[in-house]
């Protein structure tokens, strides 16, 4: 069963770049609010190319949004 | 609520109440209560209510309408709806072995409502799948 998640920081960046709305965000990076809802409730990962969208109107880096909660990333060697 | 859940709500729920009336209809026919064409036209006219409405519903206003989210919604109720068809199919084909007997009959007039069943199962899962998977919707913040 796959566990990944990714987690956001996107509620906070909001109000931290003067109270932005969801749907200033949205508009920003051409997507509906109902996108920005499910995305900040974790019920969407957005493409790479929307992750940047977003993490570029608040200044940040990518993973200064979304941070990666599947473990280590690493795939374990099955052939031994 | 986007425009492509309202169109769906209007689909699924015309299309669980004709199919209520189209059972009703079938069970009076069956055991013989009445004339069952009225319920006939009642199921009719509730399918017909409800594509009406599917094409009077208005494009959402603001600049984006329809992004990758959605896209996405869409390939994976089309894909539920392919499923759908492929179970329909499976159940159509075995019924009537179940129902009538390994030396039934049925009438070769009657398969191409298979093809009327299947188009109907295949819009009611795909308009399911997309209300299952826009869900409740969010907090407006």
């Amino acid at each position: 069963m796959n566990n990944d998640h990714i987690s956001n920081q996107i509620r906070r960046l909001r109000f931290d770049h003067g109270e932005m709305t969801q749907q200033e965000l949205a508009d920003k990076v051409g997507v509906t609010r109902q996108t920005i809802i499910a995305i900040e409730a974790g019920k969407y990962a957005p493409s790479l190319p929307l992750a940047f969208r977003i993490a570029r109107t608040f200044n940040a880096s990518v993973e200064d949004v979304f941070q990666y909660q599947g473990g280590d990333g690493i795939v374990p060697d099955r052939s031994a | 609520m986007n425009r492509e859940q309202k169109r769906a709500w209007a689909i699924v729920i015309s299309m669980s109440l004709a199919t209520i009336l189209g059972v009703a209809a079938f069970v009076v026919h069956l055991l013989e209560l009445g004339s069952p064409t009225l319920l006939v036209f009642a199921a009719a006219a509730v399918q017909g209510t409800g594509v009406l409405v599917f094409f009077r519903f208005q494009p959402d206003k603001g600049p984006i309408a329809f992004d990758e989210r959605d896209k996405q919604i869409q390939k994976n109720a089309s894909l539920a709806g392919f499923g759908a068809v492929y179970l329909f199919i499976i159940l159509a084909s075995f019924a009537p072995i179940g129902i009538l007997g390994e030396k039934g009959s049925v009438p070769v007039t009657s398969m191409p409502f298979l093809l009327v069943g299947a188009g109907l199962c295949q819009a009611y899962a795909f308009f399911v799948a997309i209300l299952v998977q826009y869900g409740r919707g969010g907090k407006d913040e």
